[in-house]
């Protein structure tokens, strides 16, 4: 599962966000994600990912894409631009 | 200054013998027990593994980005508070607002999340405590989630003086209406209990009942020489409370008045009852409702099933009725669905107001050997039909906080 189905799938089932809400420049906030849910949304990925994130998640963590990016930062190599252009495929269909 | 009168016209409850007003009230009437054996997940080393839990489950009410806000004792709050605006048909949206709120008594507030945080912390030797963790135990959760769901904008507290808490929650809001500060008040009380962590320290306290080796169900005997404790129960119970007037101009139907509440302090002792203390607050309860003590037609008990309150309970009733104490059913209905401790008051006090609106007192259960310490009418084992105009319902704590509330039957053109 890439990076952006995984936290798709978190998205929809854990914090009940309609799938088509979810584009890469939709903010966390206009899902409905507020400060706190997002600190939770990192236990989440650390379970899923089974990665250690030590520091506080950086501040500027806005949108899907940010998440995205963010957790591909944590993986080891780098993936990110894959699962964005994958990201902005599914959302045109 | 003229008081304004106070109308109860909505309840709502999430009992061990109910999650619904008409569920509860049939299964007290017929005298049935929501205590039974707890799960071995949490009563694992308790010397008597039971309690009266609730059927309830929170995924049934909220989705679960609201459900990881919410303590189990906020989920119970809301649904029971939710029933109690459903009943008085009470519409937020035409009201003014700010003179609306609410008021909630509970003792130990988000329990499990304080335990949880607890297992993570100790037990898992984990440092991953979840953000919400504050939010939802903070003992005010339940009144700010019942507060922000209905728009409620006037005076939003929380009392928290153990087993009084919700009696005194609805006091304290009546007498707000009387002043003329509000005009509508949702009260009540929440509790969810059990847990481990504070399943072992009451039981530590060796202050809950001893299992029935034969039927678990009849383990809280109120009034009986063999009581051995009380049962720790969850649940919540709401009601709307209302100006007379306000109920009367929108047609509301009226279930009682609330038109007595009387609050002492023990002061003697952070356990130990005084009968002192629980007679003067229901003295004071009655003066406050302009009545003598003759007016009294039924008394539900604080009733803990304890030796100490019941004992004191039954001295501090005849200090205040004299001879007639005798003449007065006295039920604890405990018996049946357990001391819910920071909700027990306003649960007593939602049976309290279908006892005089319908006219049956419900009994004592399991009261099989009388206790010569204890020799009132306690109702015991049958509910009991009756013409009841005025009663009486008690709460006293731990911290010896005593609140008694009055109500007064309406006249059925007004009722139901």
């Amino acid at each position: 599962m890439s990076t952006l189905d995984t936290l798709v799938d978190i998205l929809t089932r854990d914090y009940c966000v309609a799938r088509e809400q979810i584009t890469a420049e939709a903010t966390l906030e206009t899902l409905g994600l507020d400060s706190l849910s997002v600190l939770e949304l990192m236990f989440k990925i650390e379970d899923r990912y089974k990665v250690k994130i030590t520091d506080d998640p950086p501040t500027d963590l806005l949108t899907v894409s940010d998440v995205v990016r963010y957790i591909d930062s944590l993986l080891p190599g780098n993936s990110a631009t894959r699962n964005l252009n994958q990201l902005e495929a599914s959302t045109d269909t | 200054m003229t008081l304004r009168r106070v109308a109860v016209t909505g309840l709502g409850v999430v009992a061990p013998l109910g999650a619904s007003v008409e569920e509860l009230w049939k299964n007290l009437v017929a005298g049935r027990s929501g205590v039974h054996r707890l799960p071995a997940s949490i009563s694992q080393g308790l010397r008597s593994p039971i309690g009266a839990s609730v059927s309830f489950d929170g995924k049934n009410h909220f989705e679960p980005p609201r459900l990881r806000l919410l303590d189990r004792v906020s989920q119970m709050a809301l649904v029971a508070a939710r029933q109690a605006i459903v009943d008085s048909r009470v519409d937020f949206a035409a009201e003014k607002r700010e003179r609306c709120g609410v008021f909630v008594g509970t003792s130990m507030g988000g329990a499990e999340t304080t335990e949880e945080g607890y297992h993570t912390l100790y037990a898992q030797q984990s440092d991953r405590i979840k953000p919400y963790s504050v939010l939802n135990a903070m003992a005010n959760a339940p009144a700010a989630w019942i507060g922000i769901d209905h728009g409620l904008y006037g005076p939003m507290l929380t009392y928290s003086t153990a087993c009084s808490s919700s009696a005194v929650a609805l006091g304290e809001a009546a007498r707000r209406i009387q002043h003329g500060d509000v005009d509508v008040m949702l009260a009540g009380g929440a509790e969810a209990p059990l847990v481990v962590g504070v399943l072992r320290a009451w039981d530590a306290m060796k202050t809950l009942a001893t299992e029935d080796a034969h039927d678990p169900s009849t383990s809280c005997r109120p009034f009986a020489a063999t009581r051995t404790g009380l049962v720790l129960g969850e649940g919540a119970a709401f009601v709307v409370l209302e100006d007379w007037s306000h109920a009367f101009a929108r047609g509301a139907i009226i279930h009682a008045e609330l038109t007595g509440y009387g609050l002492t302090s023990d002061v003697a002792h952070i356990t130990r009852p005084t009968i002192e203390g629980q007679a003067k607050s229901m003295q004071s309860a009655l003066f406050a409702a302009n009545l003598a003590p003759e007016a009294i037609d039924y008394i539900n008990a604080h009733g803990t099933a304890t030796s100490q309150n019941d004992a004191v309970e039954t001295a501090a009733i005849k200090v205040v009725f004299g001879e007639r104490a005798h003449t007065i059913p006295v039920s604890s209905t405990k018996s049946m669905h357990g001391h819910l401790l920071g909700a027990a008051g306003a649960l007593e006090f939602v049976i309290t107001t279908l006892s005089l609106a319908r006219g049956v007192v419900p009994p004592t259960m399991h009261l099989n050997v009388p206790d010569p310490a204890c020799d009132l009418d306690y109702v015991s084992g049958h509910a009991r039909a009756a013409r009841l105009q005025t009663a009486m319902s008690n709460s006293f704590a731990f911290g010896g906080t005593n609140a008694v509330l009055i109500l007064k039957a309406v006249p059925v053109a007004n009722s139901a």
